[in-house]
This record gives structure tokens, C-alpha cells and sequence, in this order.
């Protein structure tokens, strides 16, 4: 008799386990494993445009989303394990991905570099059909430019497009530290003066943060 | 007379005093410069992306978490990310409740993929500043990548409330994650104000869901006229006019009984507005030597009738004036209006043009070209056939291609008393 009730008992207990253990799992498919991309960078962290919406780094983009580059922006979206993607300015596509790691970018203009890792499937795709498509079994890079209606593939020409924008950030940097005293000497009297005048609170806060709304 | 020994012995006390000021406001120039001198450094480092100005910055002020935070953001933009992460990290221990500085490192370390001290970081800018928006919005987009969807959506509502800049990319989200869901996007975004339902309206407007938007326009209440216009504009650029007509003419069906089909203000009783974008009429801002006005010395009905006046050079396929209105499919209607020309010279003559106003914009019909010179007014009439696809038709005035450019026109043209009619 006992040990027919220690039996139902632990029959009991693995029924339990178990409905327990199926209602975990449909929470966690519930909740997804929905991979979602990620904007990573945008050049002088000037916001994009994703969905016609303003973007800024840290951003979610989900699968299906319209992205745009201004005349002077530049974007990076990691794809997670998959890849990244890079885009030039004057830069408007269209990103799909899934959880398998098959990433489509449909060129609507401009150049993107589309970097995929090894076992991603990768394609871009313009109006005109496939420009180029990844070597499943090793990493790989497509460089694609679609610009009036002519596509460029794997030239370097969107990698340029995106140099010479950023080229332009740091173009200044190569200023020799002659130059740099002169600047210095032409705003030092000023420095003094407006340094005294801009010891605000911005500057020397202890705490910038609201403690109240 | 006074007494020597005393005379004698207050200089030196004054010089001490003197130089003990001096020195004083030197220390203070010689702080003050350098802070300056950094601060100003730190500017030319962050524009240049120039790490050698950056390392300077931080030699003059390696105190000052400001120095840090530039050379961090420096090596980001040279992609040395666990460097800009060190960095930060040492601002922070100079200045600790510093919220954006955990926002900076939050940023950062995701990008070194270390989900958990990103969001660590983010925690405490939350905690820091809980009522500014960023701080949230940034770790429910992260929380929303760790597929942690309540809790994400909860912070990013909160960032949305805080700052109604983000509602519309919430509402976005919401759509994208719930893959076009529409309870289950509206239950993540949790659409409660009049504001946020107007913008629920208008992002289903833009996604071609016309009759979703509609219901949700319905259930927005009171909207400003904008407001409701902005949406007539989103539904019609998405070609759901019926729905557009719907949201445009809550008003003036109930006033007039209209059940869409006609033209309206066909007689030009009301004002015209260059910012008109639903059914009313559109004037164009094409050429400068083409004037519209309205004129009430000369009407066929009403108490006004409207003047063009041609001057000079204008394109002949840029529409004067257009009005979309809303038809039924596969269906017969008569087209009627008045004109009255006065010395009309030009190659090619004014004509009333009607097309599909979706799709390929296809012509349905055009009017015959109108007389240069009538003494009276004339009544034009001509039919057209509506595609089974048609659901709006545009009715454009504008003028018959010339054989030669440039194609100028002078004289004046009065129009009224527009009207459709179904044959059928």
C-alpha cells in the first residue's frame, strides 16, 4: 500500500516537473530567441533614419527595416554572430535577417559593405536582382555600390565612399604642434577669460543627474 | 608730526600682502588656464579625432573625468573599444554619479559584446537618473536584443513618456517585434493617451493598414485639424482613399450628406490654400507668371468664379490646379464645368484632365482644348469610364503640350461650377 502511494507520489512529482518544464519553454519561445540587429556607430554620432524614424547608436533594427544615410553619415549595424554591415552616405536599403544567419540587403542607392562570417548566408540585391552573394563556408566581404541604376561590385567602392567620409572627421588631425600653438596663442587670452566666465555648474557639477522630474 | 618707527614699518607689511594676492590670483590663472587650455584641447581632440591631443588633454587635467571622457570618446572613434571602455571607466571612478558617463560605458561595453556590464551600466544611469529618458530607452533597446520583451517595453514606455520624441519609434518597434500584430503590438507599446493612439493611426496609415488607422483615429477623439489632415495625407500617399475620405470628411458628411462623389466647392466659394493635401482643390506654386484669385465680378454660379491670369512662361505639364475625388470602380461619369476665356494666346491651350489618381496615373479622359477668346461662359461636359481597380480620380487643369519650348501663355481664364455626375 505504501509503496503504491510513493509510487504516484514521484508520478506525480515527474507530471508536475514536466508541466513545469513545458510551460518554461513556451514562456522562453514566447519571449523569443528573436535575434534583433544593432546600430553600432554612426559617423559623429549624428542619428540615421531607420524606418523614417531618427536613429542613434544602440538602436534596435528589426528585420524588414528601411535604413538611410544622410550626405555626410555613415552607419555600422552588427548582425550579431553573423556579420556587420556597413553603410556609405546617400545610403537607402532595406535589411532582412532571420535567426539561421541569412541577411538580404536590398540597394535601393547608394554602397554598403556587407561583412558575413563563415556558415552566414549573405546577398545583396538591387533592383536589377542579385549583385553579390556570399562563400557560405568562410568569412567573406561584398563591397556593392548602387548608384543610377548601375551596380559596382566588390571594387572598393563603397569602402572609398565610406573612407573619404571619414576621412573628413579626422582630416584636421594631422595639424603640426606648431600650428596647434599658434591656435593655442591666438585663443589663450580669450581661454582666460571665458574660463573664468564658464565655471558654471555644467562643468564643475558634482552630480549632473536629476534627482526629481 | 608723525611717528617714524610707525611710518617706517607699514610698507612691508602692505608688499607681503600685496605679493600674497598676487600669488593668490596666479594660482588661480595658472588652475583656471589649465582647465581652460584642456577643456579647449578636448574640443579640438573631439572634432579632429586626434588621440596625441587627446593624451595631452588628459596630462594637463588627469584629475578632471572630462579629460578621460574625451580620450575615450577618441579611441571609440578609432575603434580601440576596450581602451574608450578603460577610459570611461576611469572617469567614473573621478566622477561616479555622473549618469551619462554610465550611459557612455553601457554603449560601449555592448559593443564589446559584454551584455551583463552594459547592463550594469545602464542600471546605474537609470538609477542616477530616473526620470531622464535616454538612460531608459538605451537599456530597454538592450533589454530588447536579450529578447527580455517586458521588461524592455516597460522601459522604453517609461522613455516615451518622459520624452514623446520616441513614441513613434516605440510604436515601430512594438510593430516590428510583434511581426505586424496589431493587438499584440498595441499591448507592448500600451497606446493609452490621445497622442500616442494618433500616432498608432498614423504609423498604420503609413504601413497601408487604412482601415486599422481609421479606428484608431476613432478611438484618438478629439484631434487637432493638423493632426487630422497629416493622417488624410499619410492614407492618401498609401492610396486607401476611401478611408482618407472617411478621416477628412467626419465633419462635412454629416453637414452635407455627401457620400463621397463629387467635386468639391466646384464653384470656388472657399478660400484656396497652397497647403492643402487631401480632397480639397491643390494649387500648385509652379510658375511666377501664373496668378489664381478668386472673382466675384464674374461668376457662372454662386457668388464667385476662380481667375487665372497667364503672364509668361509656365510648363504646360505642371498642373494649375487638381482636386482628387473619390469614385466608384467600372463605372460611367460625366464631367461638367464652366469656362470664359479672355485673349488667350499661347501654343498650347488650357484643358481640364482627368486620371487615375493610383497606380500608373493613368488617363481616363481630357476635355477638349478651351477657346482663346469666349464672350460668354461655356459649359464643358465630357464623360469618362473608371477602371475596376479605380478608386479616386484626380481632376487637373493644365495645359496641352506645345510643339516648341519654351510655351508661354498670357490672357485669363475664369473656371466654375465644377460637378460630377454617375451616368450609371
Amino acid at each position: 500500500m505504501r509503496l503504491k502511494q510513493l509510487n504516484a507520489s514521484r508520478a506525480i512529482a515527474i507530471l508536475v516537473m514536466f508541466a513545469v518544464v513545458q510551460v518554461s519553454l513556451q514562456i522562453a519561445f514566447a519571449q523569443g530567441p528573436q535575434f534583433i540587429a544593432r546600430l553600432t556607430s554612426t559617423r559623429g554620432n549624428q542619428p540615421i533614419l531607420v524606418n523614417g524614424l531618427s536613429a542613434s547608436t544602440g538602436a534596435s533594427i528589426v528585420t524588414g527595416a528601411i535604413i538611410e544615410t544622410g550626405a555626410d553619415q555613415t552607419a555600422e549595424i552588427n548582425l550579431g554572430s553573423f556579420g556587420t554591415l556597413e553603410l556609405a552616405p546617400n545610403t537607402q536599403l532595406r535589411l532582412d535577417y532571420d535567426q539561421n544567419g541569412n541577411t538580404k540587403v536590398t540597394l535601393i542607392r547608394g554602397c554598403v559593405i556587407l561583412r558575413s562570417k563563415k556558415n552566414a548566408e549573405s546577398e545583396i540585391v538591387t533592383e536589377q536582382g542579385s549583385a553579390a552573394k556570399n562563400d557560405k563556408k568562410k568569412n567573406s566581404v561584398l563591397d556593392v555600390c548602387f548608384l543610377n541604376g548601375q551596380a559596382t561590385v566588390n571594387q572598393s567602392a563603397a569602402a572609398s565612399a565610406i573612407s573619404g567620409v571619414k576621412g573628413q572627421a579626422t582630416g584636421a588631425s594631422g595639424l603640426s604642434g606648431g600650428a596647434i600653438a599658434g591656435v593655442l596663442a591666438a585663443a589663450g587670452g580669450a581661454v582666460f577669460v571665458t574660463v573664468l566666465a564658464s565655471r558654471d555648474n555644467s562643468t564643475f557639477r558634482a552630480n549632473p543627474s536629476p534627482s526629481g522630474p | 608730526m608723525q611717528n617714524p618707527s610707525l611710518y617706517g614699518s607699514k610698507p612691508a607689511p602692505r608688499l607681503v600682502l600685496s605679493l600674497a594676492t598676487a600669488l593668490v590670483f596666479v594660482f588661480i590663472f595658472w588652475i583656471a588656464g589649465k582647465a581652460g587650455l584642456s577643456r579647449f584641447l578636448g574640443k579640438y581632440a573631439s572634432i579632429t579625432g586626434s588621440l596625441g591631443v587627446a593624451d595631452r588633454v588628459v596630462g594637463l587635467t588627469p584629475a578632471d573625468p572630462e579629460s578621460h571622457r574625451v580620450r575615450a570618446a577618441v579611441l571609440r572613434e578609432l575603434k580601440q573599444l576596450p581602451q574608450a571602455a578603460a577610459e570611461l571607466e576611469l572617469a567614473l571612478s573621478l566622477r561616479p554619479r555622473d549618469d551619462s558617463l554610465w550611459l557612455q560605458l553601457g554603449i560601449l561595453r555592448e559593443e564589446l559584446e559584454d551584455a551583463s556590464g552594459a547592463l550594469i551600466a545602464f542600471n546605474e544611469s537609470v538609477r542616477l537618473a530616473p526620470y531622464y529618458a535616454l538612460p531608459r530607452w538605451q537599456r530597454g533597446n538592450l533589454l530588447l536584443r536579450q529578447g527580455r520583451f517586458g521588461e524592455a517595453f516597460a522601459d522604453l514606455r517609461h522613455a516615451a513618456a518622459s520624452n514623446p520624441d520616441y513614441v513613434p519609434t516605440l510604436i515601430d518597434l512594438s510593430w516590428g517585434i510583434s511581426n505586424g500584430d496589431l493587438q499584440l503590438a498595441e499591448a507592448y507599446a500600451q497606446i493609452t493617451t490621445s497622442q500616442m493612439r494618433l500616432a498608432f493611426a498614423e504609423f498604420l496609415a503609413r504601413q497601408g493598414k487604412g482601415r486599422e488607422a481609421v479606428e484608431q483615429f476613432a478611438l484618438a477623439g478629439t484631434v487637432s485639424n493638423q493632426a487630422r489632415q497629416e493622417l488624410v495625407r499619410h492614407l492618401i500617399s498609401v492610396n486607401a482613399f476611401k478611408e482618407a475620405f472617411q478621416i477628412w470628411g467626419t465633419n462635412k458628411i454629416a453637414a452635407t450628406g455627401d457620400q463621397g462623389t463629387r467635386v468639391y466647392d466646384g464653384g470656388f466659394e472657399g478660400p484656396l490654400s497652397f497647403d492643402e493635401s487631401s480632397f480639397g482643390w491643390r494649387v500648385f506654386r509652379g510658375s511666377q507668371s501664373v496668378t489664381l484669385a478668386a472673382d466675384s465680378s464674374r461668376r457662372q454660379s454662386g457668388s464667385k468664379s476662380l481667375l487665372i491670369e497667364f503672364s509668361g512662361d509656365s510648363n504646360p505639364d505642371t498642373p494649375l490646379l487638381s482636386q482628387v475625388i473619390l469614385v466608384k470602380p467600372s463605372t460611367r461619369y460625366q464631367l461638367n464645368f464652366s469656362a470664359r476665356t479672355q485673349e488667350i494666346v499661347t501654343g498650347g491651350l488650357p484643358l481640364v484632365v482627368v486620371s487615375d489618381s493610383s497606380g500608373s496615373r493613368k488617363r481616363l479622359a481630357e476635355s477638349p482644348a478651351l477657346a482663346q477668346e469666349s464672350t460668354d461662359w461655356q459649359v464643358v461636359s465630357f464623360d469618362f469610364q473608371t477602371d475596376p481597380e479605380t478608386e479616386a480620380i484626380t481632376l487637373s487643369i493644365q495645359r496641352k503640350n506645345c510643339t516648341t519650348s519654351p510655351c508661354p501663355i498670357f490672357g485669363s481664364l475664369w473656371l466654375d461650377s465644377f460637378s460630377i455626375e454617375d451616368l450609371h
